[in-house]
């Protein structure tokens, strides 16, 4: 019998944690260890941060769906791992009672998501800053409850100053801020208020609507639109003001500081801000036999998995080379220690970086979605089960051959709300399959805009909780 | 777009008119499934 170790149950640990309990559940021992004992629907906390769903629509518990799919389930906090032959196993520290865990393995799936690193920009965050997130449920509810007092104020006549965006110059995850932007934009609409606002996006994209994607591009009656026009009109279409290439170095109370491509310094005021800060992965040991730390074998300095990427490429040879995109994600010295979602480590950045004459490097990194780490996921339970059940595996997708749907939420009303709905063929581009500039399949890729699209975000809510759920018939819901 | 900048009044018209939004949301249900299937799906 063989014992399978998940780490983490979000997007990523769980499909997989779904996919190895059909598969192996019943014969061998699939174990989950998780921090939290409920799996969170990421995606909505957007609505949360404005007040707009209840927190406890965007979660379920975990333990009940893993009985279901013979999956045992351990609450505690993973915090290290001993990846040696002959004696592997990970260790973490139970939720609550801080007993100490140790689970053996013969297979170990890394899924635990970003260290969410508010430290990397001094004065960011809800906890020890001036700034909030919405990247986790506690700091959406935070969030949501500095906004509506916001509100408040803005009720008895104050005029405020919003700003939205990333805070860090490295950051990524654009589109929560994005939707988020626009959310509270239609919110302060409804309740009248917008007049009272002035809203700004401050990025560290390169340009408008890049996403940290190099941006989408769509063929439509014979010219290529990009995703910069169309976030452009959207933004000017609200009246919400925009400012790119800048990275935010500091927070002070309601003051920003950032640098720009041009070298300049500015601080931009605010009475609200949310700003995404950079990712990075969870701070686990990895401990060889003899006790020594040899995390710098498995990992990369910013603590995502190495798996099997080509490293160490430089930006325009990385662009030029799409096999450099890790396919199975697998560590390449500890064969059975795989890395998915937000964990792996990525050969590089997908957008341009920049670097300023300051030196500082603005350059966002390249996003895992909810759809990217759920396909992983996938990729890498079927790899296990296949590697346990025939000794050799089958599956492989790197991000330069996946297709991944986002629709962006521009309110969440099912009469006026609206969306953005993006698919992008391929997410990383692939100049070699696709001789255009964009390196992208411009005819699958899409990008529009309407209510049909709050209809579309409200369904995947209601179909991902279903297949999370490992409901009846969840198997043919793609991830 | 009217000029790249700015939704066009037609393009608004277009975005709430509900019954081609319920025409559109199909078509882009089969699109995303579509992508989805054609993509590498190993
Ligand atoms: C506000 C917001 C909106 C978003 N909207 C979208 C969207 O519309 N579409 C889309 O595709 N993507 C969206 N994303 C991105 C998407 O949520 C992430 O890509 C996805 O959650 C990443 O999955 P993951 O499994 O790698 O990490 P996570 O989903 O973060 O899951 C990691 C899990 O590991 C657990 N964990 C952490 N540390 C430990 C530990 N030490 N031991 C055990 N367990 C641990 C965590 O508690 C968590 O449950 C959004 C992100 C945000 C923040």
């Amino acid at each position: 019998m063989a014992k399978v170790v998940v780490i983490g149950a979000g997007f990523a640990g769980h499909t997989a944690a779904l996919y190895l309990g059909s598969r192996l559940g019943k014969k061998h021992e699939i174990t989950v260890i998780s921090n939290r004992d409920v799996f969170g629907y990421v995606p909505s906390w957007v609505w949360v941060g404005v007040g707009h769903m209840k927190p406890e629509n965007t979660i379920f518990k975990l333990k009940p769906v893993y009985d279901k799919m013979n999956v045992k389930f351990v609450h505690a906090a993973a915090k290290e791992i001993h990846p040696d032959d002959g004696d592997q196993y990970v260790l973490g520290e139970e939720v609550g009672s801080s007993k100490e865990v140790r689970l053996d393995y013969d297979y170990l799936v890394i899924a635990p998501g970003p260290l969410l690193n508010f430290a990397g920009t001094p004065g960011l965050g809800p906890e020890n800053g001036f700034t909030h997130s919405i990247c986790s449920l506690p700091h959406a509810i935070k969030a949501r409850d500095a906004y509506l007092a916001l509100c408040d104020r803005m009720q008895k006549g104050e005029k405020v100053k919003i700003v939205i965006g990333t805070g860090h110059p490295g950051a990524t995850c654009q589109g929560a801020a994005f939707e988020y932007i626009v959310n509270v934009h239609k919110d302060l609409v409804k309740k009248g208020l917008r007049d009272k606002a002035d809203i700004l996006w401050l990025s560290n994209e390169p340009a408008m609507g890049d996403f940290g994607v190099n941006g989408v591009q769509v063929k439509r009656n014979g010219h290529v639109m990009k995703s910069q026009e169309f976030l452009t009109s959207v933004f000017n279409d609200h009246g919400i003001r925009y400012q790119v290439q800048s990275g935010v170095t500091k927070i002070e109370e309601g003051k920003i500081h950032w640098q720009n491509y041009e070298g300049d310094e500015g601080t931009t005021d605010f009475d609200f801000s949310m700003l995404i800060p950079q990712f990075k992965g969870q701070p686990f040991k990895y401990i060889a036999k003899d006790g020594t730390d040899i995390t710098s074998k498995l990992t990369n300095p910013a603590g995502f998995v190495l798996v099997d990427g080509k490293y160490g490429l430089p930006y325009p040879e990385l662009a030029q080379t799409p096999e450099a995109w890790p396919a199975r994600y697998q560590n390449p010295t500890y064969k059975n220690v795989f890395a998915a979602g937000i964990a792996f480590a990525p050969p590089g950045p997908i957008s341009k970086p920049f670097t300023n004459k300051n030196n500082l490097l603005i350059a966002p990194a390249p996003p895992r979605t909810g759809m990217v780490s759920g396909v992983i996921g996938r990729v890498v339970a079927l790899n296990i089960a296949d590697l346990i059940e025939k000794g050799e595996m089958t599956h492989s997708e790197p991000m330069t051959e996946m297709v991944a749907a986002c629709i962006a939420s521009m309110g969440d009303s099912l009469w006026d709300g609206n969306a953005v709905t993006i698919v992008m063929q391929p997410v990383v581009p692939d100049r070699k399959k696709y001789p255009n500039e964009f390196g992208r399949d411009l005819f699958t890729s899409h990008l529009e805009m309407g209510v049909s699209g709050a209809w579309m975000k409200f369904m995947l809510h209601h179909t991902f909780i279903w297949k999370f759920k490992a409901l009846p018939g969840w198997t043919i819901i793609p991830e | 777009m009217q000029n790249s900048q700015e939704f066009s009044k037609a393009e608004k018209f277009w975005m709430n008119f509900k019954l081609y939004q319920l025409w559109r949301f199909v078509v882009l249900n089969l699109k995303i499934l579509a992508a989805v299937y054609q993509s590498k799906r190993s």
